[in-house]
């Protein structure tokens, strides 16, 4: 194995991996909820935002293949955690209680990221693998939420990406090495902030066009 | 035979280089073909086996714990001593040698003491280098304190856990040669014999805790670091798994045991409170720094402490002492807080304790500067005790501590044995009949990492020494004894737990051989060992089986020992007709019930030669003179 | 605080060695002092099952004041039990009430192998050191300890990280059985002490390595550790380490 491989293979490089990947999906979720919040706006800010989006061309494209590398890599990294960390612990405790350390968030890393893995492949059918030639994408996203079922699990992924978000954003950070007595309370303060925008943020949307539009 | 110390002739001061200098030197190459073995891996075993790996021989390393890092070492609180002078407060070689030699009551080797007070300053500076973290002042530079009855400070701490960094420290560096393949470890092992071929010591015979199996391991040498005797007394500040096998197996062999009976009682620990009690907890001594000692005058008063008006408190130490006040040395401050207490004056639910006080210390200084200081003392004793050292006096009272006597070793650290050496607290040498505080921990490094690596090599150098296998007949006699030994505890079968038999023994010898003696008590305390040990091999219970893991049978085998090794004890406590340091006879005293040595008749190391169980041991005397400290009545007033 | 006494019903893991399945087995304490440390709580448990001629419960013990940490059960869920900062020999049953049912477990984790009963093989902690918790330097040719300033609060950094006393209790209490806060307890300390930076970059590497190898889990910032650590060591040192770790990965000659 060369260096790089040795690296990467170790429990460190794998965080490293994980925290890499997971704030490059922090960066892309500030951009894309920076981006639907014109859908406020009213139908024609929300389609000329996403004309104009669609105007980069080959950047978008680009983008789409980092963002599709950057989830193998934290879907592929995290799955391997999640099998290695179990058989690290081949027998369980028969009684197990928290110390205070794990929060909501970190101790359902796994469990919260495949379920977004399933809303992300859901949420790209519905929205991204779609013919636009006849409407536009407010038109699409409004018919799609004229559902109460599609709003309800909208909103419930939403909080289960609020929850993902709020431990992974500090722990990305602390994997990184960036861990300080006068910084880190800020950048766990910050780490729920931004999960609560998030959710709120994005969660919010399906129940504005449900009620409102 | 002849006691021989092998002192080197000159000047005290240029003793050890002029021995070091004619100390033969084994040839870097013939190092490799040298295995040593060293039991224990505390202080004194792990520099000595990490040293000595360094230097290129091969170590075989053991101990009866899971790992190396959790030898008995690891709980010194307080300090180690150096004389480096770093505070400019008049402290030198010199000062230090002096000390220690009056500390320990004028029954220590005067050329041992000098050269152990000459390395102080290498452990510190080698410390320093592997990372240990001493504490610090502003200016990076390293802080001292003064500690346990010394009137310099010389004292390296590292907050209160001044013994853990240091043995993490030997730790790392026998770590170091373990990775390098020049130390193999062996962990969970406990050293049941000592192996002879032709008079000289060639290996051990050892259990292994985990599998049950008796192992034979053979080497040119061994080297015994496997601490003191404390635990004969059931109960004391040393851990559980503390014990005397090694050294008396050593002892039965044909090596001299020394002094055994200097114990020291160290007067700062929590106090008994229960029947069920299976260890006493040391608070660091450091506390008298600050902390007030007192009882109430009137003897059986019992109001809570806070009602007791100053004028009817009596600060004994201060009163009896004014020029060391609260921080007289170790047997003098436990001796009087036993006198008080014998006098009816002792606190507390059972009457045997006395206040140590902060209240004063709290309103000169604050809460906040006493809290840095003794913060996680406080901590711990209110976890024991449930009470806050803050708002209540603490309470206190002596627990045996530390065992000044050990294996009778030569200025080679050498038992009577040849090949036979001995380290640290197992040996009798340096502190006489009472160690200074911060004392142990310089003590013990001094011996691994300056002293034994190069006295075993001017032994390996000098010393014909023919290649032997564990297949020597001399290991199968061995391992026949020690499984007869095993076989023999598990069928008696009786109805008396091991534990049981222990508590009994400990408190024979804390009533009569503790921290006050006579001669009629040491004799009666002689017979009810003899019949105690006798009833013991007749009524001890030891379940479970040999080849497994089985504390009980661990327990019994030490406990077999200290049935022992207790006779002994007492048998020294009677035969030194005097008072000094450790051992206080009280048909010794003087007026003002201080220990009153008799330099006529015993100054001198008594050294004892084992004649089997059933015969009384054999005395030596190995006289001390004293060229350099003049021999007078240590006062503190 | 006057003592009382309880009475208690124990489940203890009872197992025969490695390869034994093992199982729980019910026990009870009775008359048990609040006084008691709950080591002694168990001396007293052994003491009877001794003299009914049946086998006492293997569990290590030693210093029973702290730092030889030879001890170390898993209490109720809890490794060292309930209480902060606190090894399970400081631990007394006055923190438990009459009527309690306290289950005993050994520390689990595929990198400690239980040899019996409560007592648990942590050898491996030892060969994580092995790797590089050392700094290399032979007796006798050190500089004047004076020599290299150190600033207090560097030090005293160090110091909070070589508070570790090797319990292990961090790998039992992570969810994944990682011991990232031991090794990087060792690794902090030395790499904030000047003396121990020569060796930094293969320090962190070669300890991480044998860490991985030894079968640990990964740690996934849990914060488990940080929470039950006796000696409360900061999981700040992980992230030093973490630093370490990367720096001497990326951009030092160690390959």
């Amino acid at each position: 194995m060369n260096w790089i491989t040795k690296t990467m293979g170790s429990s460190i490089g794998k965080k490293l991996m994980m925290a890499v990947t997971g704030l490059g999906f922090i960066g892309f979720l500030a951009g894309h909820l920076a981006g639907n919040l014109t859908i406020y706006g009213g139908k024609d800010a929300f389609n000329s935002y996403a004309e104009h989006l669609h105007s980069l061309g080959p950047l978008v494209t680009l983008a789409e293949w980092i963002l599709l590398t950057f989830a193998v890599i934290h879907v592929g990294t995290g799955l391997l955690l999640f099998l290695q960390n179990r058989k690290a612990r081949p027998a369980k405790y028969a009684v197990n209680k928290s110390a205070g350390g794990r929060t909501l968030g970190s101790g359902t890393m796994p469990y919260t990221g495949l379920i977004m893995l399933v809303f992300i492949l859901v949420h790209l059918l519905n929205f991204h693998f779609v013919d636009k030639t006849d409407t536009t994408i407010f038109e699409i996203v409004s018919e799609a939420f004229t559902d109460p079922v599609y709003v309800l699990f909208y909103v419930a992924a939403m909080i289960v990406v609020a929850v993902h978000v709020s431990h992974g954003f500090w722990s990305a950070l602390q994997t990184l090495g960036a861990n300080h007595p006068k910084y880190m309370p800020l950048f766990q303060v910050c780490g729920l902030a931004f999960s609560v925008i998030v959710g709120v943020g994005f969660g919010f949307i399906p129940i504005y066009f449900s009620i409102l539009v | 035979m002849k006691l021989d110390a092998k002192i080197p002739a000159g000047p005290i001061q240029d003793k050890w280089d002029k021995h070091r200098f004619e100390l033969k030197l084994v040839n870097p190459a013939n190092k490799r073909k040298f295995e040593i073995i060293v039991v224990g891996t505390g202080l004194a075993g792990g520099a000595a086996a990490a040293t000595m790996a360094e230097l290129g021989y091969n170590v075989k390393n053991f101990c009866i714990q899971d790992s190396p890092r959790r030898a008995h070492s690891i709980a010194a609180q307080g300090g180690i001593n150096a004389a480096k002078n770093y505070q400019n407060d008049g402290d030198s070689i010199w000062r230090l040698f002096y000390d220690t030699v009056k500390g320990g009551d004028f029954r220590a080797r005067e050329a041992n003491v000098y050269r152990l007070a000459q390395v102080s300053r290498n452990i510190i500076d080698q410390g320093v280098a592997q990372g240990i973290p001493f504490a610090r002042e502003y200016g990076g530079q390293l802080a001292n304190r003064s500690f346990g009855g010394a009137q310099v400070s010389r004292t390296f701490y590292a907050r209160g856990q001044t013994g853990q960094q240091l043995l993490l420290g030997a730790y790392s560096s026998l770590s170091r040669q373990v990775a390098a393949g020049k130390v193999k470890m062996y962990p969970r092992q406990e050293m049941l014999d000592v192996v002879l071929v032709n008079g000289k010591a060639r290996g051990i015979v050892t259990r292994n805790l985990v599998s049950g199996e008796i192992e034979k391991h053979a080497a040119h040498a061994v080297v015994l670091a496997t601490g003191g005797y404390g635990n004969v007394f059931f109960l004391s500040t040393n851990a559980m798994n503390c014990n005397v096998n090694a050294a008396f197996r050593a002892y039965r062999r044909g090596a001299f045991f020394g002094n055994p009976c200097y114990t020291q009682i160290h007067p700062t620990c929590i106090p008994v409170h229960g029947t069920y009690q299976s260890k006493l907890t040391l608070m660091s001594e450091s506390l008298r720094n600050d902390g007030r000692v007192w009882v109430p005058k009137n003897p059986g008063d019992k109001r809570a402490p806070g009602d007791i008006p100053e004028s009817e408190r009596f600060y004994y130490l201060e009163e009896k002492y004014p020029s060391f006040g609260n921080l007289v040395p170790r047997d003098v401050a436990s001796r009087n807080a036993k006198e008080q207490c014998d006098a009816g004056r002792g606190v507390g639910e059972t009457g045997l304790a006395v206040y140590l006080d902060f209240a004063d210390a709290i309103k000169r200084d604050g809460e906040d500067v006493i809290g840095r200081k003794y913060g996680n003392l406080f901590q711990m004793y209110e976890k024991i005790t449930a009470q806050d050292p803050y708002k209540v006096p603490m309470m206190i009272y002596p627990a045996v501590h530390y065992t000044m006597g050990g294996l009778w070793v030569d200025y080679n650290l050498m038992t009577t044995v040849p090949g036979l050496f001995a380290t640290g607290e197992c040996n009798f040498s340096d502190h006489g009949a009472n160690r200074l505080g911060a004392s142990a921990l310089m003590q013990g490094l001094a011996d691994g990492y300056f002293v034994i690596p190069y006295t075993i090599g001017g032994y390996l150098a000098s010393e014909s020494i023919e290649n032997v296998t564990t297949d020597h007949p001399a290991f199968k006699d061995s391992l026949s004894y020690v499984n007869d030994r095993i076989n023999k505890l598990l069928a008696v079968n009786g109805k008396r737990t091991v534990d049981d038999f222990h508590r009994q023994l400990g408190q024979i010898m804390w009533d009569y051989c503790g921290m006050a003696r006579n001669n009629e008590g040491l004799d009666k305390a002689k017979g009810m060992i003899q019949e105690l040990r006798a009833e013991f091999w007749e009524n001890v219970i030891v379940p479970g089986e040999t080849n497994d893991v089985n504390q009980s049978l661990e327990k019994a085998g030490r406990v077999a020992d200290f049935m022992e090794f207790a006779e002994l004890m007492v048998t020294d406590a009677r035969h030194r007709q005097e008072s000094c340091g450790g051992h206080f006879n009280e048909g010794f005293q003087t007026g003002e019930s201080e220990a009153l040595r008799d330099d006529e008749n015993f100054c001198y190391a008594a050294a004892w030669e084992s004649k089997g169980l059933d015969a009384e041991p054999e005395l030596h005397r190995e006289p001390l003179t004293f060229e350099h400290v003049k021999l007078t009545q240590r006062s503190y007033k | 605080m006057t003592a009382k006494n309880i009475n208690l019903t124990l489940k203890v893991w009872r197992q025969n060695g490695p390869e034994d399945k093992g199982r729980f087995e019910n026990y009870e304490a009775k008359d048990i002092s609040t006084d008691m440390s709950f080591l002694e709580m168990l001396d007293v448990v052994n003491e009877k099952l001794t003299l009914e001629g049946r086998e006492p419960i293997a569990f290590d013990s030693d210093c029973r004041e702290g730092p030889i940490c030879q001890c170390g059960s898993v209490v109720n869920g809890r490794p060292h039990g309930h209480e902060k900062g606190t090894t399970l020999c400081q631990l007394h049953m006055r923190h438990f009430d009459d009527g309690d049912t306290i289950a005993i477990e050994p520390f689990r984790a595929r990198a400690f192998k239980v040899l019996k009963d409560l007592m648990v093989d942590r050898g491996a902690l030892d060969k994580i050191i092995q790797a590089g918790g050392y700094i290399s330097v032979n007796a006798g040719g050190a500089p004047d300890a004076n020599s290299i300033p150190i600033p207090q609060d560097v030090a005293e950094k160090a110091m909070d990280a070589a508070a570790c006393i090797g319990c292990g209790a961090c790998v039992a209490a992570c969810p994944n059985a990682s011991a990232m806060l031991f090794t990087s307890a060792k690794v902090s300390q030395l790499a904030l002490l000047p003396q121990g930076k020569p060796e930094a970059a293969k320090r962190a590497i070669t300890m991480v390595r044998a860490m991985d190898a030894l079968g640990f889990g990964n740690c996934t910032n849990e914060r488990e550790c940080e929470a039950e650590c006796p000696k409360e060591i900061s999981i700040i040192n992980i992230a030093r380490m973490n630093r370490e770790f990367l720096k001497a990965s990326f951009f030092s000659d160690v390959m």
